[in-house]
């Protein structure tokens, strides 16, 4: 019996399911249908997306038939997946449904109506953001940033706001009120009348049956969290409130409140009347004067004793373009500082490396707002002793810890930042509130920028496209492969040759981003406007013109690039571009792409990577992509599925014994029925892999010397992978003009490549899987090693286990697609046989080495 | 692009779009007045005359064909585009017919308007 037989005995005892084998053309056209219906959806989506840019006029009618389109084409792929899946992914409708109902909410502007009436700052995701008001949903950003420290708490949503309006009876006159708002010009008299009308019924409004109970509930776990006494800061925070608009002041705040429901309840409706306040009304008036809803939510949490309080300003409001940062402060509580109550220190610090403390004003703080000590809460102003009344309310090492948290605010929110700070009897630093700084400037100096900037170096314009606009500044940092990313510092500007939605991991740190590849339409894109990095891709040959390290500012607004740091654009920024995100198109379009846009399922090979998974449109075309191409895969595994008689030898210079079996237009139709020779190959993503094993020195023909004993434990230890027994059988490659699946069974071990490529760069996809060979575990691995090695060098995802290494890359331009599978051709060819020289862990650098230096002989030399 | 004292109004019912337009050719120079309504436009246009005139189609009152017909009467030499979310045939024809310069619609990329601006400012005058 020869082993391939004994091998084939071994193997069919894992068949014992029987399966349907459908005509592969089928499959591949059912596959093709996925990728028509995921395209036209995530199409409208970066379409939508673009919009959001800044780069665009559009108005709210683009909107509401964009959304329609989209949810028709998300329908149109999930039925395409479950076409070509058998119906194996009928998970997706339901997990599709609410959110599909979610973004018709945020049409209909009642996106604010559903959810809990209680949820922890912690637990609050960007599809809360309408439920919890925009101070909740910045501070909520900011509890998951390592660099900050926020105090604990929840948020009473705008859920409660609505039951409250319907279970008292006042919604008929809030949706009046809210009608008048909008009206060209509304009788002054009767909004007055309405507006203190509600504000009266909400101070007096019931509580929903239970809710009192539930906010008991977390009042306990929040006192069981931390150290005694408890007492709370009931904070408001309205939908639009910090997040286009400042709303400073405009609402109330309770502080020093007691943890009992009764009395949280009771801070909780005066915070709710406020929206209801004269001044709130007239501020919003003049904010939106187009009307709109509102509702409000109010933050609960955990007040800091505080040592000293106040504000920082990342960016100097007096001198925009300074380079300072001014801080201001005084002892005890904030809300002092705030209402102007008590003299305050004033500081200056240099925003430049390093930083220090360029002015300081000392005040006289007789005063401090500080708590009455008793049960009930409250604060009072109470004397300072006389010691520390001429003392700084901040030591310098604070002071410069507060300057660099305020540097990264502004990185990391991509405009300057107007942030609430206090600091606890042990000197801990807590961050209140970060929010927009507005700055204004003479208007009269804005029609000199354009002759300002004259002065300054241009090192690129009107080149490349805008994938968000915005005005950014910082050191150059060149990221070539995914490890740079590591190092990034805060603050620099990313550039690179082509995109990678990887950069996410640094875009809350980057200024800007600059690309010499890639499209608005990238995944990199939608997560640059998501997270407002300024970004410019396609920029020809940028990296050649920048040295790294060395300041550049990145205007992706006219689309330029200077050398130094342009401050009189940065000041134009500051002062200027706050408006433009107040539309309400613009927020319909935020809130709708909140939902959509957003991709948290990144990597195919996380487990995460599951139908559960998907949280917003983008990941759902994201799973339903790769499960199509794991169908794919699937393919050219199962050998009996395959029609014997289509398959056709190839004739290569190299022994490679691989059989090809076109599907549509992947051999010239001039070629001969048999022995195809390698000129007559016209699927471009195969042509590609064999031109890396055509290689010259890639392919390696001796026979490595196997012992029997390698042999005998490579078959009778087959690794827990639905693989096992399946190492038989022929080379074969399916393709078309577009795609190939390529499966090796080299006898000992089992290569996949799928590849799909043509010019769309979004539909393009390699997917690798590798494994076993005839050596024992440690030297399979260590080739498994060293493979990954290579394919990480290459920017691949990877997966290693064992012996068995899974690898993914993807939306990659045509021409990068076809050098990257020359690439896999050749690491093929050179490892095929490798594992028998991994001896040490030494030799997977030495090899990874040569394969990057081009030194494939190298497996020859060492035999 | 001789963007320095290059005169644009805007008029649109959307506020928006002046605020948009405003920002991006305020940044690169130009003299920009922006109106929400037509007649109050009308009204700065006889004050003063622009070398281009940026219209929406569709507004209450005085709508973009009719702002189009009375700027060509009080100043042949402004250029007028016209900006919409409703474009159709027949509005382009006529748009056409009553002189306009181009007709853009919405949604589309600053960048796209700002080409046609500059067209407008580098295309010959007619000498009256």
């Amino acid at each position: 019996m020869s082993l391939r037989d004994l091998l084939k005995g071994f193997s069919a005892l894992s068949w014992l399911t029987p399966k349907v084998c459908r005509p592969l053309p089928l499959v591949f056209f059912q596959f093709r249908e996925v990728l028509k219906a995921n395209n036209q959806a995530l199409e409208l989506i970066a379409d939508m997306g673009e919009k959001l840019s800044g780069d665009y006029l559009f108005d709210l009618r683009y909107v509401e038939s964009t959304v329609e389109e989209m949810i028709a084409a998300m329908l149109r792929a999930i039925t395409a997946i479950n076409t070509l899946t058998q119906y194996r992914c009928v998970a997706l409708n339901e997990i599709f449904a609410p959110m599909e109902a979610r973004v018709r909410a945020i049409l209909n502007k009642r996106d604010d109506r559903d959810g809990p009436p209680l949820l922890w700052l912690s637990e609050v995701e960007t599809r809360h953001w309408p439920l919890v008001g925009g101070k909740a949903a910045h501070l909520s950003e900011l509890l998951h940033n390592p660099k900050v420290r926020v105090p604990e708490g929840f948020v009473i949503t705008t859920r409660l706001f609505h039951d409250l309006l319907d279970l008292n009876g006042i919604r008929p006159e809030f949706d009046r009120f809210e009608q008048m708002l909008s009206d060209h010009l509304p009788d002054e008299e009767r909004l007055d009348e309405l507006r203190c009308l509600l504000r009266e019924n909400v101070l007096r409004a019931e509580p929903p049956p239970g809710f009192l109970d539930m906010l008991a509930e977390y009042l306990q776990r929040l006192a069981a969290g931390g150290e005694a006494p408890l007492f709370l800061a009931v904070r408001s925070s309205a939908q639009e409130e910090d997040m286009d608009f400042s709303f400073a002041g405009q609402f109330h705040s309770e502080l020093q409140v007691p943890p009992q429901a009764e009395a949280v309840y009771f801070a909780y409706r005066q915070v709710a009347a406020s929206l209801f306040g004269a001044k709130a009304i007239l501020y919003r008036r003049q904010v939106f004067p187009e009307g709109g809803t509102m509702s409000i939510a109010a933050c609960c949490q955990r007040m800091i004793p505080a040592q000293a309080s106040g504000i920082i300003y990342s960016v100097d409001p007096m001198e925009p373009g300074s380079q300072r940062i001014v801080v201001v402060g005084a002892l005890g509580q904030g809300q002092a500082v705030v209402e102007g109550q008590v003299p305050t220190d004033f500081f200056r610090i240099s925003k430049t490396e390093p930083q220090r403390i360029v002015e300081r004003v000392i005040a006289a703080k007789h005063e401090a707002l500080l708590p009455t000590g008793g049960v009930d809460g409250g604060l009072a102003l109470e004397a300072v002793p006389n010691g520390q009344v001429e003392a700084p309310c901040l030591d310098e090492q604070t002071l410069l810890e507060l300057a660099g948290v305020a540097i990264h605010l502004e990185t990391f929110f991509k405009r300057p930042q107007d942030i609430e700070w206090t600091v606890d009897p042990q000197g801990v630093l807590y961050i209140l509130q970060s929010r927009p700084l507005l700055i204004t400037e003479s208007t009269r100096e804005k029609p000199l920028l354009s002759e300002k900037l004259e002065g300054y170096e241009l090192i690129s314009s009107d080149a490349g496209r805008v994938a968000q606009q915005g005005i950014g500044a910082g050191p150059a940092y060149r990221v070539e492969t995914l490890a740079d990313l590591k190092n990034f510092p805060e603050g620099a500007v990313l550039i690179s040759h082509r995109d990678s939605s990887q950069f996410v991991q640094v875009m809350q740190r980057a200024a800007a981003i600059i690309t010499e590849v890639g499209t608005p339409a990238s995944h990199m894109a939608t997560l640059c406007r998501e997270l407002r990095v300024p970004c410019l891709v396609g920029v020809p040959d940028i990296l050649a013109r920048i040295v790294p390290g060395e300041e550049i500012t990145v205007d992706a607004e006219d689309r330029r690039i200077y050398r130094g740091r342009v401050v009189e654009l940065l000041t134009y920024q500051a002062t200027t571009t706050m408006d433009l995100h107040m539309a309400p198109e613009f927020r319909m379009l935020r809130r709708i792409l909140r939902e959509v846009s957003r991709l948290n399922l990144v990597d195919p090979l996380m487990q995460e990577f599951r139908a559960e998974g998907c949280k917003t449109f983008h990941d759902v075309l994201r799973f339903i992509h790769e499960t199509a191409v794991l169908e794919l895969v699937e393919l050219g595994r199962d050998d009996r599925c395959l029609p014997g008689g289509l398959a056709r030898r190839l004739d290569l210079p190299i022994q490679a014994g691989i059989l090809a079996i076109d599907i549509g237009g992947g051999i010239a139709p001039d070629a001969p029925p048999d022995q195809i020779p390698f000129s007559a190959i016209t699927s471009i993503p195969f042509r590609a892999i064999l031109q890396g094993m055509l290689f010259p020195g890639a392919w390696h023909q001796e026979t490595m010397p196997v012992s029997f004993k390698y042999m005998m434990h490579s078959m009778m230890t087959t690794p827990q992978d639905t693989l096992s027994g399946q190492y038989t059988g022929h080379n074969i490659a399916i393709i078309s003009e577009t795609y190939v699946n390529l499966c090796f069974r080299f006898g000992y071990h089992f290569n996949i490549v799928d590849a799909f490529c043509h010019d769309v760069e979004r539909d393009n996809h390699i997917y690798f899987r590798f494994l076993g060979g005839a050596t024992d575990i440690a030297k399979r691995s260590r080739r498994a090693t060293l493979i990954a090695t290579i394919l990480e060098a290459f920017d691949f995802s990877v997966r290693t286990r064992g012996d068995l290494v899974i690898a993914r890359t993807g939306n990659l331009i045509q021409s990068e697609m076809e050098r990257t599978l020359d690439i896999l051709g050749r690491l093929i060819g050179f490892t095929r046989q490798l594992d028998v020289q991994m001896t040490d862990d030494q030799a997977v650098a030495r090899y990874a080495e040569a394969f990057l230096m081009g030194d494939y002989g190298v497996v020859n030399d060492n035999r | 692009m001789s963007e320095t004292n290059t005169r644009l109004l805007v008029v649109d019912d959307e506020p928006i779009v002046g605020k948009r337009l405003k920002q991006v050719f305020g940044k690169i120079g130009f003299e920009i007045e922006t109106y929400t309504d037509s007649s109050a436009a009308l009204a700065a246009m006889a004050a003063k005359s622009f070398d281009i005139v940026i219209t929406d189609l569709k507004m209450e009152g005085i709508d973009g064909i009719e702002v189009l017909k009375r700027v060509r009467v009080m100043n042949p030499e402004t250029r007028v585009i016209i900006i919409t979310g409703y474009a159709s045939a027949d509005t382009a024809e006529l748009a056409e017919q009553q002189g306009v310069f181009a007709f853009l619609a919405k949604p589309f990329r600053l960048d796209e308007l700002k080409q046609v601006i500059q067209r407008a400012i580098e295309a010959p005058r007619v000498k009256e």
